[in-house]
């Protein structure tokens, strides 16, 4: 009995196991699919309806778009790269990008960009840059995030003060500050953005007129008085008393202090727009305006591209796609979905108008100031900058000293 | 001694050996091959690949034993990997006892003991995204649930994740909550192999449970704690994923946290260095063979079958 | 004398009892530590996104959100999910059931050369980290075109170093009288595997069975990699695609969390009434 059970499982063992061999044979003849890889959920139903409107455009391609989590997203395309099943259109970023143009996983596009109708000055100069290696394009951005200064009314309200404008200071922002922070009911003027850079710490840089990179990216730009200065004002910050400490912020995320109504003002990126505006905390209390001055404006920009894969089996179909998906029409979906910012300077207008309600016109303003986010081969660099970084924010070593020690260690691996 | 239980190995005729090998071979099949194929192959090219200065799309160049040497030499292989150690002599048997003593609490013919284990299997069912995410909510410094009970009995806690003083225990007591579960399984089966028998005439003897526990129980289960403690130690020294979703890159406490699969994964899949990755994981898998190997002779010595 | 006996007896009684006791209140008081977190998790899956995320954190919500189970409903094939895990699960349990319990008997109770190396050899691939092999053995699939496919799923998975071992532990507690009284009967191997060593080891096959599910139902990466449709991937898998790059909606996902686990405490209580003593050998001694 035993063994005609045992049989039985090994018999119904290898069936299973051939049923899923028996794959299909790839459609030669009928439709192309492309496969197109992206990362973010809310995006998804967004893309799926541009695809829609694309396959019926181009009835003879198929779209099959396939989500993975940003965790894991890499990993699982390093994995197809390797194996040869690279999807044929997928979300490329700035920190990974020089990876794969140099190991030419990626198509680089100018031809056909050049015999396109595509108009390059509708999209941000410092994103076409981000993606330029070798002097070939590789894409053309699909959107764009970058920081702008929220704050809450209410609060502002309640102190008695006057919102924040668009030209204010660093120096301002830290006087309302002061004013807005109630340690005893466990509210702050602001909080310190130190556990992103790209949120916090690049903006301040730019804005006190250093960098972070050198344009050749073999050297960091640290050891500067004007670089300092940017990272001085968040230690400046953090001793002011006017933010939680460090300490309570690695447990607390600030922006959920934020929606939470406990901080006044706080630099939030593009990103958060819709989290914070479905927040039911603070729905209708808050608004934005552009990142205070310090030496002048300044801010960080980055966004991501449809990428092609070098090795795709339909370069042609591929190139429809990502084709269509720069145009105008593709960007006004994304518009007005609200999700994200289009990277299509003619449906910023539809962005804006999404939610009415605030100010977002602030972070289309910061544009023409805004420098691209600074990106290497690896992002080695910006774990050994972030891991000093650290440092400096906990009061382990001064700005000088972790300055040195930054350009130090990124020279040392960037200089390789 | 009967005759007929002193069978050894010269006294079978030829043919019984024989067919014994091919009944061992053929029952090994399949397991061996799948793992041969699967993993075996592999673990082998990870070997090769350590030698040579592999990237992310699989071009390399053979560069001998450099990865080893700057091996030797870099500081966060050193921290990382006295951060494990810290983590496995903390973590693994304060589990293994825990396991023990639950399981034999879950083997009382008690009533409700279904609900018990149901309950007590949970951790370990439950996906460690989430679990990383509400522990850490409760040990938040300043609102956690943990703190805020520690406060009223008058104890200031302390910021159990954002401080790197307290964040390995932190560490340890999530680690400990989400292994025992697993544990408890495999030792209440092998609980199940202890005859009842042997304890009821040990309590006509007059022996108290807790010297029923120490002469009958541990020595019978055994193999089984031997098998628990190999696995959990194997376990402990990958450590990796709960640290980085409950403690977080931008912490300071990480620098005390991050274990050396930490280290590997960032080489492998975030810095394009995947033979430095490679050496790392052939470094990795020494230490934990030495110990492995250690406790396989140590067996003799206390493990009974 | 009968008076003595009487007395003895009620003695021991009020003792066991005590014993009894004792155990309730041990296993309730380590129940309050390991309940905590799933009853945060479930009381978080009924909140709404801004009392999740409130500063200082909220014990209860207002409202009991279920609408958040609705929400993961909707925007996953949740059913789907449930399906692909089932059928990975169950076919990669029985097939480590079947394929551990064979090897682990051979090297619990048979001589072949190469036994003890062949052993080691397959202790080692433990001892390295688990995503070593996913690129190796998602190119081996790629060669073979069965990318996206059940199959690739769950071929990996069939064998295992971890059961084998787990196996051989469980085959080494018998007593050698029993199998030397089966081959005095004239068994050959196969046959002293199939009916008298795998019914004792029946706790061992459970315990293997309720890890080999739990591995399968937890498994995140390799579903990720080897399958591109949403529609084919497994419950971890499915549920960690709600999680943004730089926000996470946590009632939703704790909602998500919630219906992974309860699957799995069904067949907990199935399996754990496995766990009940006595059950099995009453072995040659006493």
């Amino acid at each position: 009995m035993k063994k005609i059970l045992l049989l039985l499982m090994a018999v119904l063992l290898m069936a299973s196991i051939f049923v899923g061999c028996s794959k299909e044979e790839a459609k030669e003849e009928g439709p192309v699919t492309l496969e197109f890889a992206l990362w973010n959920k809310s995006q998804e139903p967004v893309m799926q309806e541009i695809v829609k409107v694309f396959e019926a455009q181009n009835p003879d391609i198929k779209v099959n778009v396939q989500l993975t989590p940003y965790k894991q997203y890499w990993t699982k395309m390093e994995t197809a790269a390797t194996g040869g099943t690279l999807p044929d259109v997928f979300w490329m970023n700035g920190p990974r990008f020089i990876n794969y143009a140099k190991n030419k996983m990626v198509m680089p596009l100018n031809d056909r960009i050049e015999s396109s109708n595509i108009e390059m000055d509708k999209y941000p100069q410092g994103l076409l840059d981000l993606y330029t290696y070798n002097d070939e394009l590789y894409g053309i951005a699909k959107d764009w995030d970058t920081t702008a200064l929220w704050y809450n009314k209410e609060l502002f309200d309640n102190a008695g003060l006057d919102y924040p404008t668009n030209d204010w200071t660093w120096d301002d922002m830290m006087a309302a500050a002061e004013k807005l922070t109630d340690v005893e009911n466990g509210i702050y003027g602001t909080a310190a953005r130190t556990e992103d850079n790209q949120v916090g710490l690049y903006n301040t840089i730019i804005a006190a007129g250093g960098h972070i990179l050198s344009d050749d990216r073999l050297s960091a730009g640290y050891d500067t008085p004007e670089t300092q200065n940017g990272v001085q004002v968040w230690v400046d910050m953090l001793n002011s008393g006017y933010t939680p400490t460090i300490e309570q912020l690695t447990d607390t995320s600030a922006v959920d202090m934020f929606t939470s109504g406990k901080i006044a003002m706080m630099f939030g990126a593009s990103w958060n727009v819709k989290p914070f505006l479905d927040n039911e905390n603070v729905q209708g209390k808050i608004d934005l305006v552009t990142l205070p001055s310090i030496k002048d404006n300044g801010a960080v920009i980055h966004g991501l591209i449809n990428a092609i894969s070098a090795n795709t089996e339909h370069p042609e179909e591929s190139w429809k796609l990502v084709e269509f998906l720069a145009s105008k029409e593709a960007n006004d979906i994304w518009a007005k979905s609200g999700v994200v910012i289009p990277s299509h300077e003619d449906s910023l207008e539809l962005w804006v108008n999404a939610y009415p309600e605030v100010n977002l016109q602030a972070y289309v303003d910061m544009l023409p100031y805004a420098q691209m986010y600074p990106c290497a081969e690896s992002s080695m660099w910006a774990d050994a900058e972030g891991d000093i970084l650290k440092q400096i924010w906990n009061a382990q070593i001064s700005v000088e000293e972790g300055s040195k020690l930054i350009d130090e260690k990124i020279e040392s691996i960037l200089g390789k | 001694m009967d005759e007929s239980t002193i069978i050894t190995k010269r006294k079978l005729p030829k043919k019984r050996i024989k067919s014994e090998h091919l009944w061992a071979y053929l029952l090994i099949l399949p397991t061996v091959l799948g793992l041969a194929i699967f993993y075996v192959g592999a673990f082998i090219q990870n070997l090769f690949y350590s030698f040579t200065d592999l990237g992310s799309f699989g071009s390399w160049s053979f560069i001998g034993l450099d990865n080893y040497k700057r091996i030797f030499s870099d500081p966060e292989v050193g921290k990382t990997l006295s951060n494990t150690f810290e983590y496995v002599l903390l973590s693994v048997p304060l589990t293994i006892f825990v396991s023990i003593v639950l399981a034999v609490l879950l083997n009382s013919k008690i009533k409700g003991i279904g609900f018990y284990r149901t309950l007590y299997f949970l951790p370990a069912v439950t996906m460690p995204a989430a679990v990383a995410m509400v522990w850490k909510w409760l040990f938040n410094g300043n609102f956690g649930l943990i703190n805020v009970m520690l406060g009223k009995i008058g104890i200031d806690g302390p910021a159990w994740i954002a401080d790197p003083n307290f964040a390995m225990i932190a560490l340890v007591i999530v680690a400990v909550w989400m292994g025992v579960g697993f544990n408890m399984i495999i030792l209440l089966a092998g609980l199940q192999g202890i005859p009842r028998s042997y304890y009821e005439a040990a309590s006509i003897d007059g022996a108290s449970p807790i010297h029923q526990f120490f002469k009958i129980t541990l020595p019978l289960l055994s193999p089984s704690i031997f098998f628990v403690m190999i696995m959990s130690l194997i376990k402990a020294f990958q450590i990796f994923d709960i640290i980085f979703l409950m403690i977080g890159k931008t912490s300071l406490a990480i620098e005390e946290t991050k274990s050396i699969v930490y280290l590997f994964y960032k080489y492998a899949f975030e810095w394009h260095d995947k033979g430095y990755a490679a050496a790392i994981s052939i470094v990795i898998f020494f230490i934990i063979m030495l110990v492995t190997i250690v406790q396989l002779k140590l067996q003799k010595k206390w493990v009974n079958y | 004398m009968e008076q003595r006996t009487y007395k003895k007896s009620i003695f021991k009684k009020i003792k066991n009892d005590r014993y009894k006791t004792y155990t309730h209140l041990f296993l309730i008081a380590g129940l309050l530590i390991t309940i905590t977190p799933f009853f945060w998790m479930v009381l978080t899956s009924l909140k709404t996104l801004g009392e999740s995320t409130m500063v200082p954190p909220k014990l209860f919500p207002e409202l009991p959100q279920w609408s958040n189970y609705l929400e993961v409903q909707n925007t996953l094939p949740f059913m789907k999910f449930y399906l692909n895990t089932f059928v990975y699960t169950f076919v990669r349990t029985i097939g480590q059931l079947l394929f551990c319990s064979m090897a682990g008997y051979a090297f619990a109770r048979l001589e072949f050369p190469f036994k003890n190396a062949i052993f080691v050899v397959m202790l080692s691939i433990l001892m390295i980290p688990g995503q070593t092999f996913l690129l190796p053995q998602f190119m081996i699939i790629a060669k073979l075109k069965l990318t996206n496919t059940i199959t690739a799923l769950v071929l990996p998975g069939l064998f295992s170093a971890f059961g084998t071992f787990l196996m051989k532990q469980f085959f080494m507690q018998i007593p050698k009288e029993l199998e030397e009284a089966a081959i005095l009967d004239g068994c050959n191997h196969f046959q002293i595997y199939s009916r008298i060593m795998m019914p004792i080891v029946k706790p061992g096959l459970t315990a293997l069975a309720i890890t080999c599910i739990l591995d399968s139902w937890n498994q995140l990466m390799w579903p990720l990699i080897v399958n591109t449709s949403i529609d084919k991937m497994t419950l971890s898998a499915g549920l960690a695609s709600l999680k943004g790059e730089h926000f996470i909606n946590y009632p939703v996902n704790m909602a998500g969390a919630v219906l992974a686990v309860l699957p799995m405490i069904v067949i907990f209580i199935i399996f754990q009434k496995q766990f009940i003593e006595g059950l099995s050998h009453t072995g040659s001694k006493g």
